[in-house]
């Protein structure tokens, strides 16, 4: 099923109504999720990512814009009627209910001639339970489960009447590290397993990267880039998503450009050609240096941490934004620690500049 | 897995739409007409009480009533002040209920500091053992406290001081109001308690000057429960006050004992039961926030 | 904390409390116990004495002596001292012959059928009108203030003062008059009913029939009862976690269902809690009770004895006075019978509501 949103916004009512006016969550959003596909919703908390998903559940009304199922405008249907499934960041599963009444609980309320027998809802709810891998714990109750087992029940529960789109806010974040790991491995599968169009939201960029078929990465209710992952991460479309995206983040610096050459602290670093002469800002990803004796760009060393195949050397630079510089390199090269000064030069699709006042990306 | 759900054509769409609609209408009028149909007969016999209370005898007797008086009967209030001495009763009543609270509020503040900060051998096994009284019944106390108190010679006492003892003293401690009170006083930060210490500052100064002000919600309710208690106390004062120590219920209930038998003089008395129930209301409307935290935290009335 | 050698001082705080408690709270316990289990045996000891202290006598006017039950205090009332230290006239036993006396009292199946049938029918209606009451408060959102204050407005009231409302709304007046120039109401509910067509009934006056007493008790008790459960359900239901709600609109659940599957098993603890004391409350009924029928607990002009709707603790008080070893049996006994309800409510609710 093809999920598409036509200009959608939703405007909140401020809180203080005293002070008057009004929260925009999401404003003017307009994106088609291709069928069968798993897009993660990508921002900070308050971007309205959540707001988003509320919206395509039916939840929440939008103030306008319109959302479409396939050609069908679902956007005044209330949610018992959109054929959804909606996984709750912290689960909502029935506290009274066992494992298997509250997969059962979707099926039972199934009317007119989708109604099932009691076997064929047992047989889908045993179906569903196998996928997640919960079918030996059907008789518990959701407060004897761990937080990574209650979250595949959820799922269990979102999957077993066979929804037309899967929702999942922050399936994550209730999760201890390593669970996380497994379990965003475990929606992958299932997902590709079922093929129904799943959305779900993240605030952490490695967890949309990892699983996703296509980002959307939004900042204050406003959609920054949407794509492919590694797309996005290569071709960032202004500061903002360039910042957002990678582990360890970007470094970013205040710099020049004159004369087609990008300027860091007076000294050329790199040919830009055809850029015109102004200020910017500068991010080179952590892997977008190499050691190079010659190279154009010196900076203060300060340490190295290897981390085995790679090593990450820490130095400082006057144009830097941040304290420290951070790059990534493989650890078969060496750093002389007892030197003071450390010489890069640079990947030049690795660096991105944009402009100081807009943050916008600048292509060269 | 099996076929994913179906998709709803463009008229199956609009079909759902309206339903949608008109269901959301109709459940609406449909819990509206319910809560207000349930409010008008939660709040008649109020309503009833007052406007019989401004009949006079003639038109409460008609056999079509009417649902408001034709001419206003002020006199019935005059006479309910006399016929039951309602006078006498407001101010014994009030008596008893300022008494009563004052002394019981600075008895369950200090009993509970004392549980709540300070250490002493067997604090916990005695906090226990109070909570334990919680459960039994009142009327289980009220057979022995009749037995005490007539030892005391208090019983149907004449003279004021033992007239208004009897209906104070064995009340003054409530488990229930010092447990309150405890759980919030430990809710306050015990660095507030050390700080003070480091200052110099004594127990019964800190008490003062900073856990009584912080914990006033906590209080009001307690002053509120406390004062319904002894605007409502019924069982106690008949058995043992002396007549002229009666509260307002008792007055109000041995003034008119003939209800029921058909010949009472309905208006008077609705107006005397108007009389006593005003102040509730009032106290009713400007504290309900401070009740209604109370009741429910505590379940028990008066 | 606080140095040990000022343990003195907490106790000083503690001191009104401990004493007050020490005489009105748990010497009681004791004594009641203790009153329960004595049987006071005075072969030349007055049998007893009426409400004014004034001794009981047989028709001759005689005074009655011999066995009877019951520690007494009545000695200071009769101006009657018992030679507590002559062992020949007076001996104080352990035995059950209170409690005897109390199960074999010709109005005990009177007490427990009245307990009864109140409980019966007054804590399923309460709960089940507090629930619905509760559940469409919390679903509306103009007025919701509004109506909340109304439904706890029977709470701040005076059970024997509303109690004489609800008696004059009840009561036929003028049925016993002699005066014929005097119209008569049949009061406000029966000129209800009678707009829908029915019979006025005689609810409260002479001559009323039982199931209509109770009829009337039931329906005050339910009334006065509604406040404090609406409060507590209404809390409860503002407590759950809106996202069950939402989970189960995404999975379609109809309202009905959503009721009962969600609302209903979320909400047990404060059931089973406003059950629990709806019943207890049922258990100890009586001013209610007075307040409508006053201290008599019948209706004018029914027979003398045991009266209609004597209850547990009217039956205590009625023992308060003359005959406190009685008055204790039944306490302990109410105390036994509450306790024993109170374990089987929550063995119910715990097999009902397992989370």
């Amino acid at each position: 099923m093809k999920v598409e949103l036509r200009n959608l916004t939703k405007i909140f009512p401020s809180r203080n109504k005293k002070a008057g006016g009004e929260v925009i969550a999401v404003n003017d959003f307009t994106f088609t999720i291709p069928d069968g596909k798993l897009v993660g919703l990508l921002g900070p908390s308050g971007c309205g990512k959540s707001t988003t998903l509320y919206m395509i559940s039916g939840l929440q009304k939008p103030s306008s814009g319109q959302i479409f199922f396939g050609e069908e405008d679902v956007t005044t249907l209330s949610p018992e009627n959109r054929g959804v499934g909606l996984v709750f960041q912290n689960y909502a599963l029935y506290p009274h209910m066992t494992v298997k009444q509250n997969i059962l609980f979707p099926l039972q309320n199934l009317k007119g001639k989708d109604k099932m027998t009691k076997e064929e809802m047992l047989e889908r709810a045993y179906e569903a339970a196998k996928l997640v891998q919960i079918d030996e714990l059907m008789d518990r109750k959701p407060s004897e489960l761990s937080g990574g087992q209650q979250q595949r029940v959820a799922i269990a529960r979102a999957l077993v009447k066979m929804p037309r789109v899967l929702l999942l806010d922050e399936p994550l974040s209730n999760l201890d590290a390593r669970l996380r790991l497994q379990t965003r491995e475990e929606i992958r599968r299932i997902q590709k397993e079922t093929g129904i169009t799943t959305v779900f939201v993240t605030h952490d960029q490695e967890e949309a990267m990892s699983i996703s078929d296509m980002i959307v990465v939004m900042k204050l209710g406003v959609v920054q880039q949407v794509g492919a992952p590694q797309e996005v991460y290569d071709d960032p479309a202004n500061l903002f998503v360039a910042k957002f995206l990678g582990t360890p983040p970007i470094n970013v610096f205040k710099g020049r450009v004159a004369g087609g050459k990008l300027y860091l602290a007076e000294n050329a670093v790199l040919d830009v050609p055809g850029v015109e002469d102004r200020e910017v800002f500068v991010g080179i990803r952590p892997e977008g240096f190499n050691l190079d004796p010659e190279g154009p760009m010196v900076c203060d060393l300060k340490n190295v941490e290897v981390m085995g195949r790679d090593m990450s050397v820490v130095c400082e630079h006057p144009a830097s934004v941040n304290p420290l510089v951070r790059a990534i390199i493989n650890s078969d090269n060496k750093v002389d620690l007892s030197k003071a000064k450390v010489s890069y030069s640079l990947k030049p699709h690795k660096v991105f500049i944009f402009d100081a006042e807009t943050e916008n990306r600048i292509r060269f | 897995m099996a076929k994913q759900m179906k998709v709803l054509t463009e008229k199956d769409l609009q079909q759902v739409t309206v339903q949608q609609k008109i269901f959301k209408v109709l459940s609406q009028i449909a819990l509206y007409t319910f809560l207000i149909v349930m409010a008008i007969i939660v709040i008649f016999p109020f309503y009833w009480m007052i406007i019989s209370s401004l009949k006079s005898l003639a038109e409460y007797r008609l056999s079509i009533p009417t649902l408001f008086p034709k001419e206003i009967m002020w006199g019935n209030y005059l006479q309910a002040f006399q016929k039951a001495e309602l006078l006498k009763l407001f101010k014994n009543t009030i008596i008893v209920g300022v008494v009563s609270t004052i002394l019981s509020l600075v008895i369950t503040i200090i009993t509970a500091f004392a549980f709540a900060r300070l250490e002493f051998k067997g604090k916990n096994l005695l906090f226990s053992m109070l909570l334990g009284t919680m459960m039994i019944p009142g009327e289980l106390f009220t057979i022995t406290n009749f037995t005490t108190i007539t030892e005391f010679g208090w019983y149907k006492n004449p003279n004021w001081f033992e007239g208004y003892a009897v209906l104070i003293v064995p009340f003054l401690v409530s488990v229930f109001y010092i447990y309150l009170l405890k759980q919030n006083f430990m809710q306050i930060p015990n660095e507030l308690y050390l700080a003070a210490k480091v200052d110099g500052t004594s127990d019964f100064k800190y008490l003062c000057k900073v856990m009584i002000p912080l914990s006033l919600p906590t209080l009001i309710s307690i002053t509120i429960l406390k004062m319904m208690g002894s605007w409502n106390s019924y069982v106690w004062p008949r058995l043992v006050a002396h007549k002229d120590y009666y509260l307002i219920t008792n007055g109000l209930r041995s003034a008119f004992t003939d209800a029921g038998s058909g010949e009472a003089d309905i208006p008077v008395q609705m107006a005397a039961v108007t009389i006593v129930s005003i102040p509730l209301f009032l106290v009713f409307i400007f504290l309900r926030k401070y009740i209604m935290k109370g009741v429910s935290r505590s379940g028990i009335k008066g | 904390m606080v140095d040990s050698k000022h343990q003195w001082k907490a106790w000083l705080y503690l001191l009104p409390a401990i004493i007050l408690l020490l005489i009105f709270t748990v010497w009681p316990i004791f004594n009641t116990v203790r009153m329960a289990f004595t049987v006071y045996w005075d072969a030349e000891a007055p049998a007893g004495f009426d409400e004014d202290g004034m001794q009981l006598c047989d028709e001759n006017g005689n005074p009655l002596w011999g066995k009877y039950q019951g520690y007494t205090i009545s000695k200071d009332l009769g101006n009657k001292k018992l030679a507590d230290d002559d062992p020949a006239k007076v001996k104080f036993e352990f035995g059950l012959d209170n409690f005897i006396h109390v199960l074999t009292y010709d109005g005990f199946w009177t007490i427990m059928k009245n307990t009864v049938i109140l409980c019966v029918l007054t804590v399923p209606l309460s709960t089940f009108l507090a629930l619905l009451i509760a559940v469409c408060l919390n679903a509306i959102k103009p007025l919701q203030r509004v109506l909340q204050t109304i439904f706890f407005l029977p709470y701040v009231t005076n059970s024997i003062a509303i109690g004489m409302v609800f008696a004059a709304m009840f009561n036929i007046v003028g049925v016993n008059t002699t005066d014929v120039a005097a119209s008569t109401s049949v009061g406000i509910v029966n000129t209800v009913l009678m707009v829908f067509g029915l019979d006025p009934i005689n609810w409260i006056n002479q001559g009323s029939t039982y199931w209509a007493n109770i009829a009337v008790m039931v329906i005050y008790i339910v009334w006065n009862a509604l406040p404090f459960k609406i409060l507590i359900l209404l809390g409860g239901l503002q407590s759950v976690n809106k996202q069950y709600y939402d989970a189960a609109k995404i999975d379609s659940t109809p309202k009905w269902r959503v009721f009962t599957r969600i609302t209903v098993p979320l909400l047990s603890p404060m059931i089973a809690y406003v059950v629990i004391t709806g019943f207890i409350g049922g258990f100890k009924e009586y001013t209610s009770i007075v307040g409508i029928f006053g201290e008599k607990m019948q209706p004018p002009g029914a027979a003398v004895g045991v009266p209609v709707l004597q209850t547990m603790v009217g039956y205590i008080y009625d023992n308060l006075g003359n005959a406190e070893g009685v008055a204790s049996a039944a306490a302990l006994l109410l105390f036994v019978l509450i306790f024993a309800v109170t374990l089987v409510n929550l063995g119910v609710s715990k097999k009902k509501t397992h989370y």
